[in-house]
């Protein structure tokens, strides 16, 4: 659930209850100073009639005027109750209608005769006030909800709108690519400091990412003239006669490492040009002619290991390197041979959209997942596990599609265009 | 042949020395821009063989100023940047070859020498070794005046082979001279065997003495006897 909506369900709900307590309060509070009006009224009505009394020593006719009626019963002084307020019906004559009225109960002595008095006050002005009042509150109370879900909705919306900017540069920011995150621009407070923070993080990570890459490229770099130097000494120290069988195998698995070590520094480089995107001189690569002219390079690796292939191409081109097209093929092909089995078998398909190098292999389909990374191998390999992670850059680099799949016992690498 | 070797790592110079000094090749050295410069300015040489990472200066400026004085130099790019670049550039400004470091010396030597070659005896191809007559413009080889057929890699290794004459040529520098630097398919390099083993055969049958000797295992030798 998004903060606005969350924020706005309990703002809302809040809101809600505050103004119908209030108007609850308001309800009860106005109609019980109404009612102290209405009963100061009837006691002011009630002197009145006592003050005729004790001038006139009678009381007066009993009225019916102005919304209020007055009326007296001689009652024994057994009979009498006490004075007392209470709410009744008020009957309008004029409307001939009921309406709530308020009626005061007192005694007055008249001539030693004892008379009980009623006086009736119509309630209905002062309920007719209450009722609106409270139609007025209701009114503010959904007028209120209504303001506050339009500000939630459009107003927040737009605040917030920097803060989504924000966070979609953070999903599309990838450390390759060499597009910064900008500055949305924000006047409030909160925002401008994440985005100081994103932009700084994204800086430094970027900083610490380049300051890896070229020292991966330095290093690689650094190695080789050791590396030279090394193969050069044992140029050298090979034409020195006199060796024994053992000592040549030494000199040989040197070699081997040594030769082992340029290559792995040549990979390292390799993937860090093409990440830097180094790498230019596109031109249209026919591939058909490039994948035969591969079969023939292997030639002999393939009879060597007895593997046979079968090249089934269709025409086609694409634009990019010819540096890394050869590589990639290489990669592919010599991925195919190496993890083949003696006497095995290699496919390549070749169609409009597609390249597959499958080959026949160990019977278990490799992780898929972690195929691709670098230095991921098995144990019986002698590669690098470098050449399907440069394989993939590669791919990457002009939007095709590396894949891998495990299908009647064929490891197929599959390339889409 | 009159080299002049443009490096400032000293171990590698040394090698490099070593090696190019035993066949009788006069081989000077220069270790840093301004020592390059001066010798390039008094001399001319049958190949320069250049590093282009240099203490005081750029090789490639040295490629440019041969390029100015119009010298016919051959030249050599020796450089640890393994970069498409580099290379063109070098090639650009008038280099003949462009070999990464690390490399085998035997790869040096065959690629001096066929730089030599092809500048030094304009329009003459051929390489001669004892009864071996090599054309390798037209890619003919007689032994004894008689046609000998070989496929091309079997051509190439004997190249190969003439130009380290008398050195002993690893197993590894073989393969990746003949297949290239992208063939990292194996640390098992037998599969040359093949090849040695047929070019060999072919040689003798058409009259020659044996002259490829195994090596401790390690690689292989190319004398007369």
């Amino acid at each position: 659930m998004k903060l606005a909506s969350q924020y706005n369900r309990v703002n809302l709900f809040v809101s809600l209850i505050v103004l119908l307590l209030t108007g609850v309060i308001y309800y009860v509070v106005i109609h019980f100073i109404l009612t102290e009006k209405l009963d100061r009224d009837l006691s002011i009505e009630e002197e009145e009639i006592r003050a005729y009394v004790g001038t006139y020593h009678k009381l007066p006719l009993p009225g019916d005027f102005q919304d209020q009626k007055v009326a007296y019963r001689p009652v024994k002084k057994e009979d009498t109750s006490g004075r007392n307020f209470s709410n009744c019906v008020y009957l309008n004559e004029k409307e001939q209608e009921e309406e709530p009225g308020r009626s005061l109960l007192t005694y007055i002595m008249v001539n030693k005769q004892l008379f009980e008095v009623t006086v009736v006050k119509s309630r209905l002005e002062a309920e007719g006030l209450v009722k609106l009042i409270f139609l007025i509150t209701l009114g503010i109370i959904a007028f209120l909800l209504l303001i506050l879900f339009l500000i939630n909705r459009f107003l927040l919306n737009s605040l917030w709108r920097p803060f989504y900017g924000i966070l979609d540069q953070m999903k599309a920011f990838n450390l390759a690519d060499k597009n910064e995150i900008n500055a949305e621009f924000s006047k409030i407070d909160e925002f401008t400091e994440l985005n100081q923070a994103v932009l700084s993080m994204s800086q430094r990570v970027k900083q610490d990412y380049k300051e890896l890459k070229s020292f991966t490229d330095n290093a690689s770099h650094e190695m080789m003239t050791p590396l030279a130097v090394i193969n050069s000494k044992l140029d050298t120290l090979i034409q020195t006669a006199g060796f024994s069988d053992q000592q040549g195998e030494l000199i040989e698995d040197i070699y081997l490492a040594v030769g082992r070590l340029s290559r792995l520094s040549h990979s390292l480089l390799l993937l860090a040009k093409i990440e830097n995107n180094l790498i230019k001189n596109e031109e249209l690569i026919d591939l058909k002619e490039l994948l035969n002219q591969k079969a023939r390079q292997f030639q002999e690796l393939l009879q060597s290991n007895e593997i046979s292939i079968s090249l089934n191409l269709e025409a086609k081109a694409v634009s990019m390197s010819k540096y890394l097209a050869d590589i990639l093929l290489n990669n592919l092909m010599s991925n195919a041979i190496r993890h083949n089995l003696k006497s095995g078998h290699i496919d390549v398909l070749l169609s409009a959209d597609q390249l597959i190098f499958s080959n026949t292999g160990i019977a278990t389909a490799l992780d898929d997942t972690r195929t691709f990374e670098r230095f991921n191998k098995t144990a019986s390999s002698e590669g690098m596990g470098l050449g399907l992670a440069i394989s993939r850059q590669i791919c990457n680099l002009y939007s095709f599609k590396l894949s891998y799949q495990y299908e009647n016992e064929k490891h197929s690498f599959i390339i889409s265009f | 042949m009159k080299l002049l070797l443009v490096e400032d790592e000293q171990s590698l110079r040394e090698s490099i020395l070593a090696y190019f000094s035993a066949e009788g090749n006069i081989c000077e050295v220069a270790c840093d821009y301004h020592a390059a410069m001066e010798k390039i300015n008094l001399y001319s040489y049958d190949c320069i063989l250049l590093d282009l990472s240099l203490p005081g200066g750029e090789g490639m400026e040295i490629l440019r100023a041969l390029k100015k004085m119009n010298k016919n130099d051959g030249v050599l790019i020796i450089s640890a940047r393994h970069s498409l670049d580099d290379k063109v550039d070098g090639l650009n400004l008038g280099a003949d070859d462009y070999l990464v470091k690390p490399f085998h010396l035997s790869e040096l030597q065959a690629r001096v020498t066929a730089i030599v070659r092809r500048k030094s005896f304009d329009g003459n191809n051929t390489i001669v070794f004892n009864e071996i007559s090599i054309d390798t413009q037209a890619m003919k080889i007689n032994v004894n005046a008689n046609l000998l057929n070989l496929t091309k890699k079997e051509f190439d290794l004997l190249v190969y082979f003439i130009a380290n004459q008398r050195k002993v040529v690893t197993k590894n520098a073989i393969a990746e001279h003949l297949w290239g630097d992208e063939i990292d398919l194996s640390d098992d390099f037998d599969f040359i065997y093949t090849h040695i083993k047929n070019l060999r055969k072919k040689l003798i049958e058409a009259g020659c003495k044996d002259y490829i000797k195994s090596m401790y295992g390690v690689g292989y030798k190319f004398e007369s006897i």
